[in-house]
């Protein structure tokens, strides 16, 4: 049997720790699995030796050394075990991401009890995370960063907690489920122009944009403006040829459609209103988004984009996983 | 810091250097000189590279020191197997693993090593003393490895030695357990040529000038604690050997002595005790007079001796009964002749001597009385120190010198009984004893080896006759002390009068060894006998392997169960006084709207209250400031954690801020 086959036929077996209301995991004494080290292997093979060796030269006093090591291999399992029982993980926040970005997921790791804890690792499958010393009645930061693969709910993988102390002769470990999920945005398409529609309201704060209304600044003469348009006062004062710019009344709203999006497939399509979306923002022009199902008002700011980038990151995802 | 990280610290290396020397010490003593320069060498080899790293030994220079370290071992014992070459060997490969322990891997290897070599040190020595010695090295080895299995190393010296012993007190009740029920084999499982070693006692063969050397040595023969009633002292001779051929030179044993395993003593003992022997490596076993019966199954030689299939490798207790009263009648055909050989060297001066009593005495009796009063008569001298007798010592002692111990004693008188037509025999063995009154019982010692005489007549069997009681009889009846005058003059004898100071340092020794006592009775004493009669008490006659192990898992269970109890209840303690003040205290501010959020230490949650409600600036920090020094400084007295509490109590913050 190949190692992975063994670790599959393993993991049926496997209890692990559901997180509790508060989305966090008391390591129960049930949940926590033990089982010798290479060390601990090794020193049962040397306890062996010793024990033939005693046998052999009838020797009490190497008995006793025997079984006091022995006993003392015993009472570590027991002790590797306590290290680990009663623990708390707690989820704390995360940040939502763009696919393919690094999610910082935050926990905390509490000790309720008035036993100290000593190197207590964090496990994401193979990476191994901080080794931690926890004081009683005390609780610690962690921070794990896992790379988002794709776009929707990043629920925080299994976490195995693991400890070998005090002796190094057993590792015991505990598998945790916490309820801590990061919501991946689509990672933004490279830059393009959108396909907008756009309907003009009008609106007291106007835009930029060109009409003939309202004053809105100056900018240099570039060949090709109106006569009329140029600022004469100013090139009185020998500030050179400077335009008059004028806004219009009306304001225009644009649109990221869904629909007007040539591209067939959803997540391509996803990705370039993500892109969208990002761009307005760097413009700052208000903008609204549509896509199948859901229509979110014209707007902009941190809190629409987050808005408009949780539709997309949720698009299509059953509602059950919230 | 991560798991994966596998370098230790320049001081774990040096402690697991340390620790490991210390486990190899008492080897680097007794192995040859050549191989306890090596070790040095290596160890100060170590030490120079974890202080210059530049000495460290690269690969190809490691392999080279390990074939040279073989070599010179092999060089030393002439082989690299049996006990002695086996541990030459280990210590020398442990130390090279010491010099190239590198990684955490390394250091558990070098660990476990060293646990091994620790228990190699119980061939050679099972004193109490060096069980101590070895028991705290192992606990620094273990305390060791918790230390690197921490992340920060601990804040004292003591913790991972509190750590431990916590888990080896908790280990001593399996070992317990394991050490009493595991079955003992009587024959080891491959023979491993154990030779003799330098162990004192008597030897088979007497020449005059050997019990001497015994003489002079403190050792522990054996010790008695007797059931009842103790024979007085100048009863107290406890039979080892039976001597009956001599050369003329020395005396010994042509024949092998003749084991009767049925020779039936109609006999009742009178004296029960039991015997504590150190190892001897002989076959024999000491006992007063008549030894009706023994609890194990020892052997009877013809000339009664208890004799052990074996000799005696490690020290052994056995229970005896003793006739005093009883007589010896028991004479096997030819014993009589053989107890009646003279060497070719029997002088004329000698002849004419016993003549002299035969013709003036008529029993064989007299004839003895006649010899005791000669040797008390003439000028005599008992000394430990006697002019070298070369070609004849007896004739030269008799008639020449007259200056000798026990042996000469005894050997004289042999001789002139036999030439009387007296049957005699030598017999060696010890003399008296000291009492421990702190144990009940009594520590023989080297210093009391004795040598006597039995005669043969018609009326009384096999007739102890001690010649050396005749010329000093303190020999007997007082303990012989250990400090020796210049040569020739006469041996002290230790009488009454002690001082305090003697009498209470004699104490102190008593307890030592009562304590050496029970460790030899109750440690290495343990044998499959007292298996067997403790399994006998609790009602199993033979144990079949499965009810072994159940029995076995079944008590270690008990002590493990109680541990894990133990272990989980000590965590839900109630929690210290000062996290209980803090929390109410936080309840206190939460009550405010300034609940302590889970990521926030009290310093970061302080601020923030602070921010809220600077009219509370004073307290907020005063009991801040208090519980950091509680719990994170270092111990402070109890007069702390009341003012803490108090501060708690008196804190009783109002709704509003004053003011608004």
């Amino acid at each position: 049997m190949t190692r992975s086959s063994l670790y599959r036929w393993f993991r049926q077996f496997r209890r692990q720790a559901q997180p509790d209301t508060q989305g966090g995991v008391t390591v129960k004494a049930r949940s926590i699995y033990i089982l010798p080290t290479k060390q601990g292997l090794l020193l049962a093979v040397v306890l062996l030796a010793m024990l033939v060796g005693s046998i052999n030269y009838g020797s009490n006093l190497g008995y006793l050394a025997t079984f006091l090591l022995g006993g003392i291999w015993i009472t570590s399992i027991l002790h590797t075990w306590r290290n680990l029982l009663g623990l708390r993980l707690q989820p704390q926040h995360v940040d939502s991401v763009f696919a393919g970005e690094s999610a910082d997921f935050c926990l905390s790791l509490i000790n309720p009890s008035n036993l100290d804890r000593f190197a207590i690792t964090l496990k994401q499958k193979k990476n191994f995370g901080d080794s931690l010393d926890i004081p009683n009645n005390e609780q610690l930061p962690i921070h794990l960063p896992l790379v988002s693969k794709k776009r929707g709910l990043f629920k925080l993988p299994q976490i195995t907690l693991h400890t070998t102390y005090p002796l190094g002769l057993f590792h015991a470990w505990t598998y945790a489920e916490i309820d801590l999920n990061c919501l991946v945005y689509p990672k933004p398409a490279e830059r393009g122009k959108p396909p907008v529609t756009e309907s003009y309201t009008k609106s007291n704060s106007g835009d930029r944009g060109v009409g003939s209304d309202d004053f809105v600044g100056l900018r240099t003469f570039r060949t090709g403006d109106s006569p009329k348009q140029i600022d004469w006062k100013a090139y009185a004062r020998q500030q050179g040829l400077l335009s008059k710019q004028f806004g219009g009344d009306r304001h225009v709203e644009i649109t990221l459609d869904w629909d007007l999006i040539a591209e067939q497939e959803p997540e391509r399509r996803l990705s370039l209103l993500c892109r969208f979306i990002l761009q307005q923002e760097e413009l700052r022009h208000a903008y609204a988004m549509k896509i199948p199902g859901l229509s979110i008002a014209c707007g902009l700011g941190s809190a629409h984009m987050q808005k408009c980038l949780s539709a997309l990151a949720r698009y299509g995802i059953a509602d059950a996983d919230r | 810091m991560q798991i994966a990280d596998h370098s230790l610290t320049a001081r774990q290396h040096l402690l697991v250097s340390l620790c490991a020397g210390l486990a190899i010490v008492p080897h680097a003593l007794h192995v040859p000189l050549p191989i306890s320069l090596f070790l040095i060498l290596l160890f100060v080899w170590r030490l120079a590279a974890l202080r210059y790293p530049q000495f460290q030994p690269g690969r190809w220079l490691l392999v080279l020191t390990t074939l040279g370290g073989v070599i010179l071992t092999f060089s030393q014992y002439h082989t690299l197997i049996g006990r002695d070459a086996g541990v030459g060997l280990l210590t020398v490969m442990m130390m090279l693993k010491i010099l190239e322990v590198r990684k955490r891997q390394d250091l558990y290897v070098a660990v476990f090593i060293s646990y091994f070599v620790i228990i190699t040190h119980f061939l050679f020595d099972q004193s109490m003393v060096m069980a101590l010695y070895l028991f705290s090295v192992m606990v620094c080895l273990t305390a060791l490895l918790i230390e690197i299995n921490r992340i920060k190393p601990s804040a004292t010296t003591l913790e991972p030695f509190v750590r431990t012993a916590i888990i080896t007190l908790q280990a001593i009740p399996i070992a317990i357990v394991l050490f009493v029920i595991f079955p003992r084999l009587n024959q080891p499982l491959w023979n491993l040529g154990i030779g003799s070693s330098g162990t004192t006692g008597l030897s088979d063969r007497v020449t005059p000038g050997q019990i001497a050397e015994l003489i002079e040595s403190p050792e522990v023969a054996f010790r008695v604690s007797f059931d009842r009633e103790v024979p007085p002292v100048e009863q107290r001779y406890w039979r080892g050997l039976v001597i009956w051929d001599t050369d003329g030179l020395s005396w010994f044993n042509r024949k092998e002595q003749v084991v009767e395993r049925h020779i039936q003593l109609k006999a009742h003992g009178e004296h029960s005790y039991e015997v504590f022997l150190e190892a001897h490596q002989k076959r024999w076993l000491y006992a007063l007079d008549l030894p009706v019966s023994s609890k194990q199954n020892f052997r009877l030689s013809q000339d009664i001796i208890l004799q052990r299939r074996e000799p005696v490798r490690q020290s052994l207790t056995y229970q005896v009964r003793s006739s005093t009263e009883q007589q010896n009648r028991v004479v096997l055909p030819g014993m009589l002749q053989r107890a009646l050989e003279l060497p070719d060297n029997v002088t004329q001066r000698q002849f004419e001597l016993v003549e002299g009593w035969r013709s003036s005495a008529t029993t064989s009796r007299e004839i003895v009385d006649l010899a005791l009063a000669h040797f008390n008569s003439q000028p005599f001298v008992y000394t430990l120190t006697p002019p070298r007798y070369l070609d004849n010592p007896i004739d030269q002692f008799l008639f020449d010198t007259q200056e000798g111990f026990c042996e000469h004693y005894a050997t004289s008188f042999a001789q002139l009984m036999r030439i009387a037509g007296i049957p005699t025999r030598l017999v060696l063995g010890y003399q008296g004893g000291e009492f421990n009154e702190l144990g009940d019982y009594y520590i023989i010692r080297q210093y009391d080896a004795h040598a006597w005489t039995e005669v043969w007549l018609e009326e009384s069997g096999w007739l102890r006759v001690d010649p050396t009681a005749a010329v000093a009889p303190e020999r007997i009846r007082f303990q012989l002390r250990n400090d020796f005058g210049a040569e020739g003059s006469p041996a002290m004898f230790q009488l009454d009068e002690l001082g305090l100071v003697g009498s209470s340092l004699r104490r102190f020794a008593h307890m030592l060894d009562n304590a050496n006592i029970q460790w030899r009775r109750w440690i290495i004493g343990y044998s499959r006998e007292h298996q067997f009669s403790l399994m006998r008490n609790f009602g199993f006659d033979t144990l079949t392997p499965l009810q072994w192990s159940l029995i076995t898992i079944g008590l270690i269970s008990i002590p493990l169960l109680l541990i894990a109890l133990r272990l989980v209840l000590s965590g839900k303690k109630q929690p210290l006084p000062e996290i209980v003040a803090y929390n109410q205290y936080c309840k206190k501010l939460a009550r405010l709207g300034i609940s302590r959020k889970t990521y926030e230490g009290p310093m970061d949650y302080a601020k923030r209250a602070i921010a809220e409600r600077p009219d509370l600036t004073a307290s907020i920090s005063r009991i801040t400031a208090l519980y950091i020094r509680l719990r994170y400084g270092p111990k402070a007295d109890k007069s702390q954690t009341k003012k803490l509490l108090q501060q708690v109590k008196q804190f009783r913050p109002g709704r509003q801020k004053p003011g608004t």
